[in-house]
C-alpha cells in the first residue's frame, strides 16, 4: 500500500487538534486536542522513517513519546489545581495574568 | 488487501476517537476518545512494522498517560453543573475548521510531495535492538537531554499540585 493514506490519516488528526485548541473552553478538552497534535506528528515521523528504511525516525519518535509523558504531568498538575482553586475548567475564569484596567 | 482493511479500520477509529474528543462535552468521554485514538495509533505503528514503537506506544500513551488523565478526572470530581457551558461549540468549531482547513491542505500537500514507495524492509527494522543501537551511538546528546527534561517536569508537577500552593 503506498503512504498517502498515512499522511491524510495524520493531517486530519493534527487539524482535528488544532481545531479543538482552538474552539473549546474546557481546559481538559484542550489538553487532550494537545495530545492529538504531538500524535499526528509522531504518526507523520514513523511514515517517514518507514519510507527512507533509516531508523533515525523511529528514534526521535522514541524520544517524542518521553516528552508526551512529561507534559501530561506538568498539564495535569496544573488542571488539578486550578479545579481546585475556583472548582471549575473553564477557561474563560483563569484570568489572574491579565493587566487590570485601572493600570492601563 | 487485508492490510488495506485493516488500515481502513484503525484509521476509523482514530478519527472517530479524536471527534469524541473534539465534540463530547463530558470530560470522561474525552479520556475514553483518547484511549481509543491512542491504540488505534498503537496499531497504525504495527502496520508500519515498528514492532518496538507499537509496544511503546501501548505502554507509555495507552497506559500511562490515559491511565493519569482518568485519575486526575477522578480527582477533581466535576459535576454536571461545574463544567463549562459552551453554548455557540458548534459554530466555534465550524469557524475553526474554516480557518484550519487551508493549513492542512497545505501541509498535506507538502507530504505527499516525496516521490517515494514503500521498500521490502530491511532485516531488524524497528525491533528493539537496532533502535537501541541507533538510540546510544548517534542520538546520545538528546537522551541525556531528555533526562533533564523529565526531571524537570517532575518537579515542576510537585510544585504545581503542592496543596498550600496559591495562584
Amino acid at each position: 500500500m503506498s503512504q498517502e493514506p498515512f499522511f491524510l490519516v495524520a493531517t486530519l488528526l493534527f487539524s482535528i487538534g488544532l481545531i479543538g485548541v482552538m474552539s473549546r473552553r474546557n481546559l481538559f478538552a484542550v489538553y487532550i486536542s494537545i495530545e492529538l497534535m504531538l500524535s499526528a506528528i509522531n504518526l507523520i515521523l514513523v511514515t517517514f522513517s518507514r519510507l527512507l528504511g533509516d531508523m533515525g525516525g523511529s528514534v526521535i519518535v522514541l524520544l517524542l513519546l518521553a516528552v508526551i509523558a512529561a507534559e501530561a504531568a506538568v498539564f495535569l498538575a496544573m488542571i488539578i489545581q486550578l479545579a481546585r482553586a475556583k472548582k471549575t475548567i473553564d477557561s474563560d475564569y483563569f484570568s489572574h495574568l491579565r493587566q487590570p484596567k485601572e493600570s492601563l | 488487501m487485508l492490510e488495506n482493511s485493516i488500515f481502513a479500520i484503525l484509521s476509523l477509529f482514530l478519527i472517530g476517537g479524536a471527534l469524541m474528543v473534539l465534540l463530547s462535552r463530558e470530560i470522561v468521554l474525552n479520556a475514553f476518545g483518547f484511549l481509543i485514538a491512542m491504540l488505534a495509533m498503537a496499531g497504525l505503528f504495527a502496520l508500519l512494522e515498528n514492532s518496538f514503537l507499537f509496544l511503546a506506544q501501548i505502554m507509555i500513551s495507552a497506559g500511562a498517560v490515559v491511565v493519569l488523565s482518568l485519575i486526575a478526572v477522578t480527582t477533581i470530581n466535576l459535576k454536571r453543573d461545574n463544567l463549562p457551558e459552551e453554548p455557540n461549540k458548534i459554530r466555534w468549531i465550524v469557524i475553526s475548521a474554516l480557518i484550519v482547513s487551508p493549513i492542512s491542505l497545505l501541509i498535506y500537500k507538502t507530504l505527499t510531495m516525496v516521490n517515494r514507495k514503500f521498500q521490502e524492509t530491511v532485516d531488524g527494522y524497528g525491533t528493539l535492538k537496532v533502535i537501541g543501537g541507533e538510540l546510544f551511538s548517534s542520538w546520545v546528546l538528546p537522551f541525556e537531554i531528555l533526562s533533564v527534561l523529565l526531571l524537570a517536569a517532575m518537579l515542576a508537577a510537585i510544585v504545581i499540585a503542592r496543596k498550600e500552593s496559591e495562584i
